[in-house]
Parts: structure tokens; sequence; C-alpha cells
């Protein structure tokens, strides 16, 4: 298996930042150290599973959020309301499509799952701390997001 | 098909021969629950011919009494033992809804967990999906099992 999870992220990720949302965004270094715990934030999770199970997770500081969604849909959100939710599972679910396709591309079938929208003050997420994990920042002129991807090939 | 009495007989069947805890299950909610105070959830997605999550949805001190049943210790916080603690519970359970799933005819993967912990939190499946919530108890509480099924 030769899969460069971190390109996989970042081609995705730009692919829907240069053709859906029309936002300048620029890639970071793929973090070194897990991050768990996030303040005023919005985490949109996807599993999936097929060949290889895993979990793709956007974490995304509120602004950002209502930046993009703003953006998205032409409107001017300031709280996580449906339209905010609703943009950040639409996000989830084209940057896994677009892993799943480089996956396909390498003889890797894996099928997707539906996306769950986590919002809150404060909460931490973990899970599978054994799983391959690869968690890529990414930056607009409002703020910075992460995409994490975590997977294991099945038993 | 019948989401309610998959998730009856998964949980309980998860509860009695693994967590070694009684539980009793409530009648299924007529409305979702998505806002949490103090709580542990575990999440895990349903692939393939089925596409959904199920998520599993303790307050911290449920989510206690189960890990430490769950792994023969006392548990004094919600720390890492617990939250792998409640993503196992997820990933069990979803287990058992995949075998039930794939008895019907079905073809379905899982993905793996994440849990979450928080003061406060919403979870929101934005899929418009058919979905289930039944609450079931136990000594210390109350905790609830959320079943998400988009198209199958």
């Amino acid at each position: 298996m030769n899969l460069d999870l971190q390109q996989q992220i970042i081609d995705s990720t730009q692919l829907l930042f240069d053709t859906m949302l029309m936002m300048p965004l620029t890639p970071g270094i793929t973090l070194s150290e897990k991050v768990y715990s996030f303040e005023k934030s919005i985490s949109g999770m996807l599993g999936f599973a097929g060949e290889i199970q895993g979990m793709l997770t956007i974490h995304c500081p509120q602004d950002v959020a209502f930046s993009i969604t703003n953006t998205l849909l032409g409107i001017d959100v300031n709280e996580v309301d449906a339209d905010v939710k609703d943009t950040v599972g639409e996000m989830a679910n084209m940057i896994l499509g677009g892993i799943k396709d480089g996956f396909t591309e390498q003889g890797i079938d894996i099928s997707l799952a539906v996306p769950t929208i986590l919002a809150g003050r404060s909460y931490r997420v973990s899970g599978m701390d054994d799983a391959m994990w690869t968690t890529v920042p990414f930056y607009l002129d409002e703020g910075e997001f992460l995409v994490e991807l975590k997977l294991k090939a099945p038993k | 098909m019948d989401l309610l009495e998959n998730i009856k007989e998964a949980t309980k069947e998860i509860f009695e021969t693994m967590i070694m805890l009684d539980i009793t299950p409530g009648d299924p909610l007529a409305e979702n629950v998505t806002s949490f105070k103090c709580s542990v959830s575990g999440v895990i997605g349903l692939a393939g011919t089925c596409q959904g999550m199920l998520a599993i949805h303790t307050p911290d001190s449920v989510a206690k009494a189960i890990t430490s049943s769950f792994l023969g210790m006392e548990v004094e916080e919600v720390d890492d033992d617990v939250t792998d603690a409640i993503g196992e519970l997820a990933n069990m359970l979803a287990g058992n809804i995949k075998m039930v799933l794939d008895a019907a005819g079905k073809d379905v993967t899982i993905s793996i967990p994440s849990c979450i912990h928080g003061d406060e939190y919403s979870m929101d499946c934005v899929a418009d999906a058919e979905w289930a919530v039944v609450p079931f108890s136990i000594d210390a509480g109350q905790f609830l099992v959320e079943l998400q099924i988009k198209s199958c």
C-alpha cells in the first residue's frame, strides 16, 4: 500500500476550495502531534469502510466555519445553525470523496458513511490512537482549519 | 427493517456479555436529542449498502460506571480509559447491527470510532436519514443509543 495520505488530503481539499468555494487556501505542514482539544469549534466527522476502515474529521473554529458558509451560500451567518452544519458536512463528504478517488486509483475501494457534526464551547475528540493518522492544517484569510484522516487496514 | 428492535437486542447483548451490567431499555424517543452537557459520545460510521452512523451518548457518571464494569477497575474521572471504552462500545454495537443487517441480505462495513467528551456540545447527523434513539437505564443513570440509516 503506497498511500501518501498528506498529499491525498491536500489535493482533495485544494480541489474543493478551488472549484466550489473559490477561496484562496494554503496547505500547511502535516502536524507531528495530535490535536485533541477544541474550543468554540465545529468538527465534521465522516467514517468510511471497505478495504480500509477509517474516519475523516475536519476541525474548524466557528469563525472560519461561518466564513466558509457565507462564501458558499452567499449569506451572512454568525451562529452555528443548520446552514453551517450542512456546509461542514458537505465539506467532509467532498474531501473524503476526493480521497476515495485517490484510493481507487491505488486499487483500494472504500465506501463512505454519513457525516456527523459536532459543535461546542469546549470538547475533546479522541479514539483509536493505534490507527495511522495524518492531520494537515490549512490557512485561509479568516483563520486555520485542520483536516484529520485516521485509518487502519482491516484484520 | 426494525431499527428499534435491532438497537435493543444489540445493546442488551453487548451489556450482558461484555460489560456485565443490567440494563433496561426505555421507549424510543419521539424527538432526537442533539445537545449534551458533561457527556461522552462514541460515534462510528456504517458504510456499504447501508450508509449511516451509530452513536452512544452517556453522561460522565454513566460513562465512568460502564468503563469501571467493562475494565474491572474503579474509574475516577473521564480519562483515556473511559473514552477508549465508550469508543469500543460503539464499535461493538455497530458490529452487532452490521451482523443483523448482513443477515437481512445487506453488505455493511463499519468505520473506526471516534469519542467525544465535553462540558457542552451538540451533535447532528446532517444526512437526511431514518433515525431511532433508544434510552437505556443502568444503576448509574441513563444513556442513549442513536442509529441513523440513510440508504439501505
